[in-house]
């Protein structure tokens, strides 16, 4: 099947998992009424079987679309992200976190969680606004060590900048989290990640980058694909390196912080599928990326609805059903078509 | 239609009627990176049609002439020409649909189809997020099909040896469909059937519509199949010409730094 075609077909088996996911929980609603209320609720249309109890109808709306939604961008963006990063820094072991987002994003939520702030403003999003910064802070810090951008950065040292800012934020993680006493359940509940604090307002909060980001990132895989050779071919096929790093770098950090703002620090996601994605259609990140996003979306779907029936931190279960189906994958990949 | 589309036909059209069409020239080029004198005094002018092979020992700048040459290597001094035009005011967009570069060595961080990988010479023509369409799929095909790599389309890249991997390089430079095709050491590390066959591939390549330069490090192969011949040394150009006027014993010795008697029997 053609880029294309797979896309399309993507999209229509999302909406089918999204629509039974809705369905699935403690109060089971038929795939029917859910599409039923759905049409109701969001766009002013009747649709058989017209049967809508308040219960229902609140249970959909309320509870289970803003995290359903959250899951789908979530992963969408985590998958796009971490194959930019594959993709420009030419390392099959790139994740969304490589530039440290996720010891930074930790790191805030940490502080933010320990600080002696309530209010309701601040019980709506405190947290999740100080990971995204953290997140962003981790990101600029890598940016300008490494010198992203400057046009003379290598990759390695990209790589190596990024590792070493995450172990230094991780370390400062550890010494927040010994001297943290009663919250350090929280702490470690947001480490664990999860879509049990995906609200209307949180997921209002996060949408416009999460969307805006992903979006914009998975339509510059043009760009990104000369940098499958390298730098200097990248240059040869007439791409313009430095302005192309820093525009993808940008808006995969941005994507990240949000994702990890949302939903805490879910792996995983952002590293296999677009592996899993590469072994379908090849390299080009011009299909690579808008697949990844359907794919992304479509497991971190999955595994959440898993993770609520049974009571696991979704982060759990994204490696549980990932790392088998990448290694059942690599037994039967195509002749010649290792990873 | 585009502007690169516009661009390419009106150069082919000019390099059709004008005999001497400047397709690359160099005037008092000199780089410097980091304050050390990387090339200095460059003049030269390639015109349509021709042959051209650059010789010169390791460090002498035989590479980072042909960065300057295609602008990923900024110059300190001097004007660059690529097409008639200084190429200091063309965007790499512009600057890929003129000069194509084979460079020393493909490695890859993915596992890429042979016919996928050739098709990422399409990417200077093309625009916005769309995948390669049919008209580039067809080009890149043509382009393995004409370096007699068609059979290799659906291998893995990583998987193929040293000469398969060349032809590969050459095929995506190809695929460019560029004037100009400058090539870093085609023939290094090859045995001497691949040398060959690159070699051949290479003089059947350059035509009235296609300028081959290349590096290169068999000097005797340059004698036989280079019209003209670039000896650098220590960043400067010191001869220019014909393999008979260029590479002579004298001037053997003087740029690799060998005996004058041993230079002779090469």
């Amino acid at each position: 099947m053609t880029p294309p075609r797979l896309l399309v077909g993507g999209a229509l088996l999302l909406s089918g998992v999204a629509v039974l996911a809705i369905g699935f929980g403690s109060v089971a609603i038929a795939p029917g009424d859910v599409i039923s209320i759905l049409a109701r609720q969001l766009f002013g249309v009747d649709v058989p079987p017209f049967i809508q109890s308040a219960g229902a109808t609140s249970i959909v709306m309320e509870l289970r679309l803003p995290r359903i939604l959250a899951a789908i961008l979530v992963g969408a963006a985590l998958a796009v992200a971490g194959g930019a990063f594959q993709s420009l820094l030419r390392n099959p072991l790139a994740d969304p976190y490589v530039l440290g987002t996720s010891s930074g994003a930790a790191l805030g939520a940490a502080i933010a969680i320990l600080l002696p702030i309530g209010g309701v403003a601040w019980e709506l999003g405190g947290v999740q606004l100080a990971a995204f910064l953290g997140a962003l802070a981790s990101v600029a810090l890598v940016w300008r060590v490494a010198g992203i951008g400057s046009g003379e950065e290598r990759i390695a040292s990209v790589l190596l900048v990024g590792y070493a800012v995450a172990s230094l934020l991780a370390a400062a993680l550890s010494l927040v989290m010994l001297a943290s006493g009663a919250n350090l359940r929280a702490i470690f509940s947001f480490l664990l990640g999860g879509l049990d604090g995906a609200t209307w307002p949180r997921l209002a909060a996060a949408a416009l980058p999460l969307i805006a980001a992903t979006t914009l990132l998975a339509l510059r895989g043009r760009a990104l694909a000369g940098f499958l050779l390298g730098d200097e071919a990248a240059q040869h096929l007439g791409v313009d390196v430095r302005r192309e790093r820093r525009i993808a770098v940008a808006l995969a950090s941005l994507a990240t912080a949000a994702a990890v703002a949302l939903a805490g620090l879910i792996g995983f996601v952002g590293l296999v599928v677009p592996h899993l994605v590469r072994l379908a259609v090849g390299p080009d990140p011009r299909a690579v990326l808008p697949l990844s996003a359907i794919g992304g979306a479509l497991l971190l779907l999955l595994a959440d609805t898993i993770a609520r029936s049974i009571g696991v931190p979704v982060g759990v279960i994204t490696a549980l059903i990932g790392a088998p189906f990448l290694l059942w994958l690599l037994h039967r990949a195509r002749t010649g078509y290792a990873l | 239609m585009r502007y690169e589309r516009v661009r390419a036909v009106s150069t082919e059209f000019a390099m059709q009627i004008d005999p001497s069409y400047e397709l690359i020239g160099a005037r008092n080029v000199r780089v410097e990176i980091g304050g050390k004198l990387i090339l200095d005094e460059i003049n030269l002018k390639i015109g349509v049609g021709e042959r051209v092979a650059i010789v010169g020992a390791n460090g002498a700048g035989k590479t980072s002439l042909l960065r300057a040459l295609s602008g990923t290597l900024p110059v300190a001094d001097g004007e660059v020409i690529l097409c008639t035009e200084p190429l200091g005011g063309l965007s790499r967009a512009t600057i890929a649909c003129s000069i194509a570069v084979v460079g020393a060595d493909l490695v890859l961080p993915f596992a890429t189809r042979a016919d996928e990988l050739v098709a990422l010479g399409r990417l200077p023509h093309g625009r916005g997020p769309s995948g390669p369409t049919a008209h580039d799929r067809e080009r890149a095909a043509a382009a393995l099909e004409r370096v007699g790599a068609s059979h290799l389309a659906a291998r893995d890249v990583r998987t193929l040896s040293a000469g398969e991997k060349q032809l590969i390089a050459i095929a995506l430079g190809l695929a460019q469909e560029t004037p100009i095709l400058a090539l870093d050491e085609p023939t290094v590390h090859l045995d001497l059937k691949h040398r060959v066959e690159i070699a051949d591939l290479l003089v059947s390549l350059a035509d009235r519509a296609r300028t081959v330069v290349a590096i290169f490090h068999e000097i005797d192969m340059v004698r036989q199949l280079f019209p003209r011949v670039i000896l650098m040394k220590s960043g400067r150009i010191v001869a220019d010409g014909s393999p008979e006027s260029v590479l002579t014993a004298a001037r053997i010795a003087d740029a690799w730094g060998i005996p004058q008697e041993r230079a002779a029997r090469l």
